[in-house]
């Protein structure tokens, strides 16, 4: 059988290789992927969604179904994550010498647990409130320059699950207030949801922009809006997965 | 850069796909097998993102100063969910790899087979 | 001067990933997926996507491995050959 699997990946190589070599070379400013919805978008995008950056407005705008459901994944992945039994709930087998309930706990094998260097600790509480700026910076900005709700949500995660390692989850849970975690990590669907509706209300098309001038200030508000629910849920579901993980 | 006819950047992503499979094909360790899978993933993104490249064009930000040529931005806004939809594959799978190691004792696949 | 920049990260990628299916050390595979996926976000800067370089370098790179090296630390950390 073994010599089956790598029949596999000959089989794959050949096939990618063939469907590589028809394709024209990368970079070139006339290939086909350049000269279709992607041109338009670059030549329309800032005029029809006042985003200067233009990966931000084909996520929210142009491809906003795409985007709502991708913030739905992430939610379920989380619910999926959550809800398998937690810790030593492990069904017992017979005739095994060990019981299951033994193989989770702080006892086991593999649970040395290790000090964090006090050099290390102090770098991340150091550079904490920088990097909590610059996860913002990009929440607010993201319209105009590089960032955008989910880089804010990755970064606003990252430094949780940093901060969370060299403090211990308990001090670093109290960053999320208990009684709204509920709601927090839904915030993302929530929040779509919500602008979709109204911008159903306003245009009669879910996740609709009003395209008039004068809702210039209202089209932003809606944006930003969507933004930050992404930012946020996004953060607390990737602090939540790595605390469902971790204990 | 074009050798043989194919595009060596191409060329490469399509070699670092095929050691990603390798790993998720022959490897018997259920966390080598999601390495894998994410190498592969991480491939495929980079095939997009280059697929989505112009020489000497700027990011797609349409700012004061920058242009006249821009990076196409579909591929990157595709990307973009491409990464979050495979690090809630990757929570999930490894929740039941937790799992897993919990009632059997091991993530070997070959230990696993034949196990009630 | 770029193209070869280009060449050369292309060439460290594929070894990265070559090492990541040599290592029998769990805990050593993940930390080499990690550099991967950093290299991997410095090729996506140099290509005009800062964006997605951003998203993976905290995602990918970031909370990835930290979710792998919590695996590791609950089953074990020794790959069987």
């Amino acid at each position: 059988m073994r010599w089956l699997g790598l029949a596999l990946v000959v089989v794959a190589a050949a096939t990618l290789m063939l469907g590589v070599a028809d394709l024209p070379p990368h970079g070139a400013h006339d290939a086909p992927v350049h000269t279709h919805v992607g041109a338009r978008y670059l030549e329309r995008g800032v005029a029809e969604t006042g985003m200067r950056n233009l990966v931000t407005a084909v996520l929210l705008v142009y491809r906003g179904f795409d985007t709502f459901l991708e913030v739905v994944v992430i939610f379920s992945a989380l619910v999926a994550v959550v809800a398998l039994p937690r810790g030593r709930a492990a069904r017992s087998r017979d005739g095994d010498d060990q019981p299951p309930a033994a193989l989770l706990t702080r006892e086991g094998p593999a649970q040395e647990r290790i000090s964090v260097s006090p050099v290390v600790a102090f770098v991340v509480q150091l550079l904490g409130p920088f990097i909590a700026v610059f996860a913002l910076a990009s929440l607010y900005r993201g319209h105009v320059s590089p960032g955008g709700g989910f880089q804010s949500a990755a970064i606003f995660g990252a430094l949780f699950i940093a901060l969370a390692l060299v403090q211990g989850r308990e001090r670093a849970a109290r960053l999320v207030p208990r009684g709204a975690r509920v709601w927090l990590q839904a915030l993302g669907p929530l929040s779509f949801a919500l602008i979709g509706g109204v911008g159903w209300v306003l245009t009669g098309a879910f996740l609709g922009y009003p395209a008039e001038a004068a809702a210039y200030a209202l089209r932003e508000a809606m944006v930003v809006a969507v933004e930050i629910g992404i930012a946020v849920g996004g953060a607390v579901i990737l602090a939540q997965l790595f605390m469902a993980m971790e204990g | 850069m074009v050798l043989f006819g194919v595009d060596v950047d191409y060329l490469a992503f399509v070699v670092l796909f095929c050691v990603g499979l390798y790993m998720l094909v022959r490897k018997s360790n259920l966390l080598k097998k999601l390495l894998g899978l994410n190498v592969m993933e991480t491939a495929v993104f980079a095939f997009l993102v280059t697929s989505g490249m112009i020489e000497g064009a700027d990011p797609p930000i349409r700012t004061a100063g920058t242009g006249p040529l821009f990076a196409n931005p579909i591929p990157h806004a595709m990307v973009l969910t491409g990464i979050v939809v495979a690090v809630s594959v990757t929570a999930v799978a490894l929740a039941l790899i937790v799992q897993i190691h919990a009632h059997y004792g091991t993530i070997e696949v070959d230990e696993l087979k034949g196990l009630p | 001067m770029s193209q070869l920049f280009d060449a050369l990260l292309l060439l460290l990628l594929i070894a990265t990933a070559i090492t990541v299916v040599r290592a029998t050390d769990l805990v050593a595979a993940v930390v080499k997926f990690g550099l991967y996926s950093l290299m991997m976000c410095v090729l996506w800067q140099h290509r005009g996507a800062p964006d997605v370089a951003i998203a993976e370098a905290a995602v990918g790179a970031g909370v990835t491995s930290v979710l792998f090296l919590l695996t590791v630390a609950r089953t074990t950390r020794v790959e069987k050959p």
